[in-house]
């Protein structure tokens, strides 16, 4: 190629502010979406509307693309050391309802229903929107696994609070469990999993800290519903 | 270990309280009223704003038991300056429950200061059961403030500080909460003993954020600006985001007269949140004497424009950009700002601190004629005024030098020293001042004989109660307050001199009580916090109790 006329360079842009200020804008728009399909499904009889599953099935998806962008510009303001982290005491009992609340409906819209419990007067001090999105990415993968039934409990166990969604499916794949359990591995867009969910789970946990400790995500499988166990642990 | 099922929320009662919702949007404030209406809600006591000047309106006429109002307003003010004004003007009291609605988690809406922080931020798009649960949360609270916030208002802050030890006996779910007000109490009355005792008996038993804020605050306090500095530093290792820690460092650093670095820690603290208007001018003030006018410049701007809809804007961020405009060669926009200044804010003081800085615009533009004329009118008008706060004395002083007034100039910055002689920034702006006139080492040697002799003068008084001769001490503290009427250890030791009178006397002259309220009044307005007005108070207190 002749040198001169080889077009300017660009000015070089930090890709990642890049694609913080795009998901930014594209959550903009998702959040509109999902707004939109809310307000339909609400308005219409599900017995009757020939629509229903198929409009369900597209909030979910929509619901699921606007929690990973939630995810990922929380991870890239974490990066940038301007995410508000807030850890305040919780109610265990108050927050393991409302979550069940606000999720049953999707869950029932996947065919799962969900129980919770909570150890009684239980209060511990963690960012509650954090730990929420942790639960919530949480409970879509169990729906990928599970038969027909989740279930999120909260107890303190050695010193720690313990988080567990389990379900009764046959349990996480072996090589979810590797993955978890040898750190993060990194994107594998063949397989359509990014990896995002757990590698968001696991940057929250560790921001949780006390004195030496801080916070761990693990899988298993077996636990009270003899399927698949997501279990976050804070200290 | 036993399970049981969560417990239900205990039904929070909407039927009997009063609501406004602030939204731009009408589909959104449609919203938000039918999921109120199926929460319990009574149609005829939900109100909407459409902006926030419809919404400081509402709440300036009624009262209201709870605010929703979105975080983003589009035109006018934003959600956090309703907020500000509403507490501000005092159109809502502590029973009030403000929800601030925001789009997404971010600092952006947060202020950083503690007195404006809405009860709680709810993140879009909000369902019944969100809102139910949170209400019902600071209802709770609210209920179990009631008796403190009481207490708080009544001026009686023991009775507070009781009030949350009751409290915390049987309320494990406010537990947090109630510390901190107690902490907090302990701190604006002045008992850091016990403030630092709460807050390290905390620490002992978990590593909380603003615990250790709280003692590097009384670190601080105590002078020790290292311990406080390690404190901070170790907060924000593992909690960077912290604004709370990022201001106190700030001022950490300031203190200790690291204006470097004081700088640094504020711009981190305005990449977090860049919307405050008084970060910004903190940046600015920073910057200029840092001698980086193009950085003031644009903290100042920036604090001006934040400010437009705010009832937090300050008439020192006009004066600061008026100055770096100057600095920065351009006395035409530093006189226009300067014309706006004077617009925006109806107060005679701010009228003539605008004058000062006129005053050296047209000497830096060689119309000496009319600086001259302005520092002269400023001298009188100083005589007149009696006292004056201590930015505009410096600026007074600094024109005061740039015409040639020296003795003048001189004279009001001993006044200043002698007015804060422990206060080492100022004594530092002071010394800046006669170096830029020329003065350094004549300066430095004033600054120290005037700080030496307000410091024998601060105590004479204390020295002849201690002799038994509490008429003289009376009469010398009189006079010092009479030389230093800003100078809060005076005040104090005033305050001190007439207790020891009291006390000897056996009898409360209620014109003695009179006079030591109002001077440990004026310092507390001029130094809030200080450990003396506590124990001061308290001994006031005890004494005319006991006539």
């Amino acid at each position: 190629m002749d040198n001169k006329t080889q077009p300017p360079a660009f000015p070089s842009v930090d890709m990642a502010t890049f694609l913080a200020s795009s998901a930014h804008d594209m959550k903009n728009s998702i959040s509109l979406l999902i707004r939109g399909l809310d307000g339909i499904l609400g308005s219409v009889d599900a017995k009757t509307f020939a629509a229903y599953d198929d409009l369900a099935q597209m909030t979910y998806e929509a619901k699921r693309v606007n929690g990973n962008l939630i995810q990922l510009l929380t991870l890239y303001k974490i990066g940038q050391d301007i995410y508000p982290f807030d850890p305040q005491p919780v109610a265990l009992g108050d927050f393991v309802e409302l979550i069940a609340a606000h999720s049953a409906e999707l869950l029932k819209s996947q065919g799962v229903a969900l129980e919770h419990a909570s150890e009684p007067d239980l209060y511990w001090d963690f960012d509650e929107d954090l730990v929420a999105g942790i639960i919530g990415n949480a409970f879509n993968n169990a729906i990928h696994y599970t038969r027909d039934r989740v279930r999120l409990s909260a107890a303190c166990v050695d010193g720690s609070l313990e988080l567990r969604i389990e379900d009764n499916g046959t349990g996480y794949p072996q090589h979810m469990l590797e993955e978890c359990a040898g750190g993060m591995r990194g994107v594998d867009f063949a397989a359509g999993s990014t990896g995002l969910g757990l590698y968001f789970s696991a940057v929250v946990a560790r921001m949780h800290r006390q004195r030496e400790r801080c916070g761990e995500i693990r899988l298993e499988n077996g636990g009270a519903l003899g399927g698949g166990c997501f279990i976050l642990r804070l200290p | 270990m036993s399970f049981q099922p969560a417990d239900n929320t205990p039904e929070a009662d909407f039927s009997t309280r009063s609501f406004l919702i602030v939204d731009d949007f009408q589909g959104m404030r449609t919203i938000l009223r039918d999921i109120l209406r199926n929460c319990g809600a009574n149609a005829k006591n939900i109100a909407t704003a459409g902006n926030g000047s419809e919404a400081v309106a509402q709440l300036a006429a009624t009262p209201f038991d709870v605010v929703l109002c979105d975080f983003n307003l589009g035109k006018g003010k934003n959600g956090q300056q309703v907020l500000e004004e509403a507490k501000v003007r005092q159109l809502v009291g502590p029973a009030c429950a403000w929800i601030m609605v925001t789009a997404e988690k971010t600092s952006d809406a947060v202020s950083g200061a503690a007195e404006y922080q809405p009860d709680a931020y709810l993140l879009k798009p909000i369902t019944e059961a969100m809102l139910r649960q949170r209400l019902a949360r600071i209802w709770t609270k609210k209920e179990a403030f009631a008796d403190i916030d009481r207490a708080v208002r009544q001026g009686d802050v023991a009775a507070a500080v009781a009030r949350c030890d009751e409290r915390l006996r049987i309320d494990k779910a406010n537990a947090a909460e109630l510390l901190r007000t107690k902490c907090d109490l302990l701190l604006s009355s002045g008992d850091l003993a016990r403030a630092k005792q709460t807050f390290e008996s905390i620490l002992a038993q978990r590593d909380v954020p603003w615990a250790k804020v709280g003692l590097a605050r009384i670190h601080m306090q105590n002078g020790d600006y290292a311990a406080a500095r390690a404190m901070l530093e170790e907060t924000l290792a593992v909690n960077a985001a912290y604004l709370e820690a990022h201001d106190l460092m700030a001022k950490t650093l300031q203190a200790m007269g690291d204006l470097e670095a004081a700088s640094a820690a504020i711009e981190r603290a305005v990449r977090i949140s860049p919307n405050s208007v008084a970060r910004q001018k903190n940046l600015g003030e920073v910057a200029m004497r840092l001698g980086k006018s193009d950085a003031a410049e644009r903290a100042f701007r920036r604090s001006v424009t934040l400010g437009e809809h705010s009832i937090l804007k300050t008439a020192d961020a006009y004066l600061g950009l008026a100055k770096a405009c100057a600095a920065n060669d351009r006395p035409d926009e530093a006189l226009r700002v300067l014309d706006q200044v004077d617009k925006t804010f109806d107060d005679e003081s701010v009228r003539t601190h605008s004058l000062a800085v006129e005053g050296m615009v047209h000497q830096q533009t060689g119309n000496a004629i009319k600086a001259k004329e302005i520092a002269d009118r400023l001298t009188q008008k100083t005589a007149a005024a009696g006292q004056v706060d201590a930015a505009l004395a410096l600026d007074t002083a600094r024109l005061l030098f740039a015409t040639g007034a020296r003795d003048a100039a001189v004279e009001l910055l001993q006044s200043e020293v002698r007015n804060a002689p422990e206060n080492a920034a100022l004594l530092g702006e002071v010394k800046d001042i006669f170096s830029a006139a020329a003065m350094a080492d004549e300066g430095a040697a004033l600054v120290e004989a005037s700080r030496k002799a307000a410091m024998e003068q601060m105590n004479r008084g204390v020295l002849l109660a201690r002799e038994g001769r509490h008429d003289e001490a009376i009469v010398a503290m009189r006079a010092a307050r009479e030389a230093m009427p800003r100078n809060v250890r005076v005040l104090f030791n005033l305050t001190h001199v007439i207790i020891g009178k009291l006390q000897q006397a056996g009898g409360a002259d209620p014109r003695l009580v009179e006079e030591a309220r109002g001077s440990l009044a004026a310092a507390h307005a001029l130094s809030p916090g200080e450990v003396r007005h506590a124990t001061l108070k308290a001994a006031l207190d005890a004494v005319v109790g006991a006539r």
